[in-house]
């Protein structure tokens, strides 16, 4: 069906009774495969506690049995068809479901090329709506067809996103960044190697745990070690440290191949903002710009000493952080700083490199550098309590009183990062030492103004001025502005809102 | 890069024009005694029963007893001089809080709901909390401390105005 999809006759789609399609029937030859595999745990268990004429085996085989066959099902019973007002979807054979979602709220349309979809040339299209869910999992406005040809991938969404059912060819489009393969130098840097070193000792300790393997009492293992003990330790610690900085940076190298490799962000002329990634799974974003409320560039510590950044949207309907969703917002992978901002630039439509940033008074200096101090101290008060009661020993205190000088630079850095600017349609601000990110948010989409003002704030005469969005993280702060300019700058951010609740003490 | 000119600008947000209600005080009071009632009879309750009660146990149980009566007495007042509310034919204008205080302003056009709820102290009162939400994820306006009728009120009021604003609010 889904082959032939071009060919359906183009005026029917859109139409009230526009014709039914099915799920790509190659899944057949997928899905139960991945499912079988998926519950070869609960085989092999009932296989291992099952004996004759005990029942352990035979529910084993039945929840097998159930699980590839609801995937069968899937499969089969999936269809979806595209209204003029809806998109609808119905499946399953017992517990049937149907979901519709109106069209004008389609935001985004994701096309994800796991190896199991590469297999035959085919794609997951993931058809989002602008809803900010931030705080929860996948809705019910949401819909997941898994998986239909690339052709008809990419005609859902020209379909969908430039509401034209210009079917066969992709509409023309301009670069705006493609991936360097000299970027691969950021990639030690992001640390993400780390979080897979972590998942691997995780999976290794969780193992040999299940399977009572006692590493202390393992031959080359305990030898290793008697070995290792007898070095000096700060030889082991050097050793120890290179070693994991090694395998961190190679792992990262691999990861940032894996799911940059053939990065392009386009531009297509219907307004919308075109992502595709990845070496082995691909994945392809689009990003509608009407749902465009800014962009960040996002700078953490260890990036920044080298020079890079990394660039990402501000849009309603992409969630950050969560699993697959992980990254979505994504426009630009590490890469050097300046074309960075280059590219955050050429998204908004803003020279960005060259706004300059308004920066932040000393007061705002003195409270970052005494925040940072006094948590440091904080910390070293409640270690100090703890050893005093004798639950703890003495060197935590001083180590945390050690940190000191650590304190006082980050605070200054904290304080350097600072800024503010109102450049066009945007509000601008920057802040942050250790994951600095600088910030463009349009200001006609701004939910309204809130301003903060702690006691310490109100002795200094500073607020935090705060912009709530509804994308990304929900809100954007102006730390520590100077009271009469923070509310110049909220009021001129969005003209008119606040004028009538301002007032000047000292009227001509 | 320029720094922040100072001299120019003496702006300040003033006051919105209406204060909650008078029982709020009552009522802040009573929901931070209940609070406070719980941490120092736990306390209270460990010193007495406990055979030999630790030293620490002691200097927190005087420390509760000492900072809970000025707490009651203080924050309920503060609060009710912070607390205040406005609401024109564009905006919805809120202050809030006391160590830390907070403005909110959204404007009509982007607001999603409009909720009023009672807790039961606030029903003793004769309370309602006003929770006016927008699209973005900062957080929603909140006056406490409102009179229930007023509450009532103010939600019709708010729900006819933003039903005759189109558009998606977001």
């Amino acid at each position: 069906m889904s082959a032939a999809a071009p060919s359906v006759p183009i005026t029917a789609e859109g139409a009230d009774e526009a014709p039914w399609h099915r799920l790509d029937r190659r899944m057949l030859l997928i899905r139960p495969v991945l499912d079988l595999v998926k519950s070869l745990p609960v085989l092999i268990g009932a296989l291992v506690l099952g004996h004759d004429g005990n029942p352990w085996q035979w529910i084993g085989v039945a929840v097998t049995v159930v699980t590839v066959g609801t995937g069968i099902s899937h499969v089969l019973t999936s269809r979806y068809r595209v209204t003029a007002t809806q998109v609808e979807w119905h499946t399953g054979l017992l517990l049937r479901k149907q979901r519709a979602v109106p069209r004008d709220r389609i935001r985004t349309v994701d096309v994800l090329s796991e190896p199991k979809h590469r297999l035959f040339s085919l794609s997951a299209v993931r058809i989002g709506t602008g809803r900010h869910d931030h705080h929860k999992g996948p809705g019910k406005d949401q819909l997941v067809l898994d998986a239909v040809t690339r052709a008809e991938a990419q005609r859902l969404r020209t379909l969908l996103l430039h509401r034209k059912p210009a079917a066969v060819e992709a509409p023309p489009e301009t670069v705006l960044a493609e991936v360097d393969k000299r970027w691969v130098r950021y990639a030690p840097f992001t640390l993400s190697g780390i979080a897979v070193v972590a998942a691997i000792l995780g999976t290794v300790y969780h193992f040999a745990h299940e399977l009572h393997f006692d590493p202390t009492r393992f031959g080359p293992l305990r030898e290793l070690t008697a070995r290792v003990l007898q070095e000096p330790v700060w030889l082991v610690v050097v050793w120890a440290a290179l070693g994991l900085l090694a395998v961190v940076s190679v792992l990262s190298v691999g990861g940032y191949v894996l799911s940059f490799w053939n990065f392009r962000l386009t531009r297509e002329p219907g307004g919308t903002l075109h992502i595709r990634r990845g070496l082995v799974t691909t994945r392809s974003v689009s990003i509608e710009e009407d749902r465009l409320r800014g962009v960040e560039v996002k700078e953490p510590l260890p990036l920044r000493i080298v020079g890079g950044a990394k660039v990402a949207a501000v849009a309603a309907g992409l969630r950050e952080g969560k699993g697959s969703d992980r990254g979505g917002s994504l426009l630009l992978p590490p890469a050097p700083a300046s074309r960075a901002t280059e590219i955050a630039g050429q998204v908004l439509g803003l020279d960005l490199a060259n706004v300059p940033l308004v920066r932040h008074s000393a007061k705002a200096r003195t409270r970052r550098i005494s925040r940072a101090v006094l948590g440091v101290l904080l910390l070293s008060a409640a270690l100090f309590g703890l050893a005093r009661l004798g639950a703890f020993p003495e060197w935590p205190w001083q180590a945390a009183l050690a940190l000191l000088p650590f304190a006082v630079a980050v605070g200054f850095d904290r304080y350097r990062t600072l800024g503010h600017a109102l450049a066009g349609q945007y509000l601008i601000t920057r802040s942050g030492s250790l994951a600095r990110a600088t910030v463009a948010v349009r200001r006609d989409r701004l939910t309204g103004i809130a301003v903060h003002q702690s006691l310490f704030q109100r002795r200094a005469g500073l607020v935090t001025v705060i912009a709530p969005v509804a994308a990304g993280r929900g809100h954007y702060r102006v730390l520590d502005i100077e009271e009469g300019a923070g509310l110049a700058l909220a009021d001129q951010a969005v003209p008119g809102l606040l004028t009538p609740f301002l007032e000047s003490p000292e009227k001509p | 890069m320029k720094t922040e000119n100072t001299t120019t600008l003496e702006l300040r947000l003033r006051p919105p024009e209406h204060r909650v209600s008078r029982r709020a005080i009552g009522h802040w009071a009573a929901s931070a005694g209940v609070g406070w009632l719980l941490v120092t009879g736990g306390q209270a309750v460990a010193v007495a029963t406990a055979d030999n009660p630790p030293s620490w146990l002691w200097t927190t149980l005087v420390l509760s007893c000492v900072l809970a009566p000025v707490h009651l007495l203080v924050m309920p007042r503060w609060r009710y001089r912070v607390h205040r509310w406005e609401v024109t034919g564009e905006a919805v204008y809120t202050q809030s809080g006391w160590l830390k205080q907070e403005w909110r302003i959204a404007p009509i056009s982007r607001i999603q709901t409009v909720d009023v709820e009672r807790g039961p102290l606030e029903q003793l009162f004769g309370l309602a909390r006003l929770t006016v939400t927008t699209a973005s994820a900062a957080g929603p306006l909140r006056v406490s401390g409102l009179d229930h009728a007023t509450a009532v009120e103010l939600v019709d009021e708010l729900t006819h105005a933003t039903h005759e604003v189109q558009g998606d609010a977001t």
